[in-house]
């Protein structure tokens, strides 16, 4: 039998109590922190990460990693802007951050895949050569001041539904059914473990890794619809801390960082955990410089952490009776 | 007798100054267990990556339904039947039974172009060919990490067996395992040669050998020097035989 609860296990309720906790604690902390207004723009402000988060979340499942994401938008949302300027239908332009992002990850993905170079050293090369792109495009000037259609379109939403909330929901579905229900899932999870015996095993290892890119990268594209929406404008530094704190969420709700184990539902509370202690700890007075201290120093926690009871499952797997297992959390 | 499933003629393999096989002829029979001996480096593995098509062989040639069959690449063999279940057995640790019996070979039904995984029919099937094995593994969607050496033996086993393999080749499979575990492995060898598959067993273990072999190649600097029925020889003979202490050997080896 499947523990029912296996989508949601100790690691999610974990984060789901330090969400709670962090909401008390900031009610008391800060007279601004505890209402309505406040906490929907902590929402809002979640949902580029959500988005590039669940995106993270195969890419760190299937073994690879992407520190160039956050530029990479960048890259998206100002396809996105000259559109707008250019008088396009907000929905076209809309949609052109998805395609956009698309195909940036299509291209990230054939540098680490066909190129073999580790991801992380692929990525961060990237991240450079994507910066300069977006220092080419804009000229170092921003984008600002852009039209106000589709942020409009994005406002207004579905019968009165902010459109972030479908897409994310959408977006969750979608890849728990793929996780899940598709060989993409086991595939993922078989070339995360190990590459070697997926291909072993004849797992087309080059299109998963393929897939899990193109798809983190329409993530990462819709994104960038998102930010243009919001802030419509796209400035020089767009991106610059995302894939950090992209990173950090994932890891932060239980997906491995090595790979072979993911938790789609751990991505969604890592990501709210970061969000409301970056917005509790600001209204609080601590200045906002220290944001990326905490995300570091969040990540660096849990992977202490997990290397420490690394060290204790290998001490129980010396044990006769095979010793405990890190449960696969699949979504 | 019965045509061979699989005959090597005179196969030979070099790399570079090395010649890792020479002159190698066996045939190998369906229903059978062969097990390959030798010392590190006598050959056999190089043998069995030429069966497997890990290798391709410098000379000679492999026979199947009488006609001479080459295998570029481990799909080719296991496209005609041969599975091969590495020491390293390439199993994931973190998927259940059923997803490794299946990985990269899922069943799937389309919906809209989308392949959604068949669970409920490959669950099923697992759980046949475990119970076939006779297993005692109730649950196919338990982790592979939760099992003992000898049971991820056996969920190899089954991936080979979903395969449709009519050639198992182990090597060592026993080689990790305490005394019980490797009891029931030997068992599931018995099995399947009795179910009229071939096995090819590479071991070092003596005891296991002449235990669930029927027939035993030695090989020895890359050439086979005995190739005996189990019930003509005993393990001192065939320790004379990998050792080269056997006087056919000394002569065989006089001469060249």
């Amino acid at each position: 039998m499947r523990n029912p609860l296996d989508w949601f296990g100790r690691r999610e309720a974990l984060l789901a109590v330090a969400c709670m906790a962090a909401v008390l604690l900031f009610s008391i902390l800060s007279p601004y922190f505890f209402n309505a207004d406040n906490l929907s723009a902590v929402l809002n402000n979640s949902v580029e990460l959500l988005l590039v988060g669940l995106g993270m979340t195969l890419l760190l499942g299937v073994g690879g990693i992407d520190v160039s994401v956050g530029v990479a938008m960048g890259l998206a949302a100002i396809a996105v802007g000259r559109l707008l300027q250019a008088g396009v239908n907000p929905v076209v332009a809309g949609l052109a951050g998805p395609a956009a992002g698309l195909v940036i990850g299509a291209a990230t993905g054939s540098v680490v895949v066909f190129g073999r170079i580790p991801a992380i050293v692929a990525t961060l090369g990237l991240y450079g050569v994507y910066r300069a792109g977006i220092y080419l495009c804009l000229g170092g000037d921003w984008l600002s001041g852009l039209p106000v259609g589709l942020t409009d379109l994005v406002g207004t939403g579905i019968a009165g539904v902010p459109l972030a909330f479908p897409c994310v929901a959408i977006t969750y579905l979608a890849l728990y059914v793929a996780l899940r229900r598709t060989p993409f899932g086991p595939h993922l999870l078989a070339i995360g473990h190990s590459e070697a015996k997926a291909r072993l095993s004849g797992v087309s290892v080059n299109r998963t890794q393929m897939l899990a890119f193109i798809v983190s990268g329409a993530l990462m594209g819709l994104a960038a619809s998102f930010y243009v929406a919001t802030y419509r404008n796209v400035e020089m530094t767009i991106g610059g801390t995302l894939a950090l704190e992209a990173i950090a969420a994932v890891v932060l709700g239980g997906t491995s960082v090595t790979g072979g184990r993911v938790s789609l539902v751990g991505t969604i509370l890592g990501v709210l955990l970061l969000r409301l202690l970056q917005n509790g700890l600001l209204l609080s007075g601590v200045p906002s410089l220290w944001q990326p201290v905490v995300t570091g120093l969040l990540l660096l926690t849990v992977l202490g952490i997990e290397a420490a009871q690394g060290r204790l499952s290998l001490a129980t797997l010396l044990r006769p009776k095979g010793g405990r297992l890190a449960s696969r959390v699949a979504q | 007798m019965t045509r061979p499933f699989i005959e090597a003629r005179d196969i030979s393999k070099r790399f570079g100054a090395l010649q890792a096989l020479s002159g190698v002829d066996l045939d190998i029979f369906e229903g059978e267990v062969l097990a390959l001996l030798g010392d590190n480096g006598a050959g056999k593995s190089t043998f069995v990556k030429i069966l497997s098509g890990a290798h391709a062989p410098t000379g000679g040639d492999l026979v199947m339904d009488g006609r001479p069959v080459e295998f570029a690449s481990p799909q080719d063999s296991a496209a005609a039947g041969i599975a091969t279940i590495f020491q390293e057995l390439a199993l994931s640790e973190n998927l259940s039974i059923a997803e490794n019996v299946f990985l990269g070979r899922e069943l799937t039904h389309r919906v809209l172009g989308v392949p959604f995984l068949r669970h409920t029919a490959m669950k099923r099937r697992v759980g046949e060919l475990l119970r076939e094995l006779d297993a005692h593994i109730s649950d196919p969607e338990v982790p592979v990490g939760s099992l003992s050496g000898g049971q991820r033996q056996a969920v190899a086993i089954s991936r080979a067996l979903n395969l449709n393999a009519r050639l198992v080749i182990m090597d060592e499979p026993t080689a990790a395992l305490a005394v019980a575990e490797t009891r029931k492995v030997l068992q599931l060898i018995r099995k399947l040669a009795d179910s009229g598959r071939a096995v090819i067993l590479v071991s070092h273990n003596m005891h296991d050998v002449f235990e669930v072999a029927d027939r035993i190649a030695v090989f020895r600097r890359g050439r086979k020097i005995a190739e005996k029925m189990r019930a003509e020889t005993n393990p001192e003979e065939v320790v004379s035989f990998i050792t080269g202490a056997h006087p056919d050997v000394r002569a065989l080896e006089m001469q060249s």
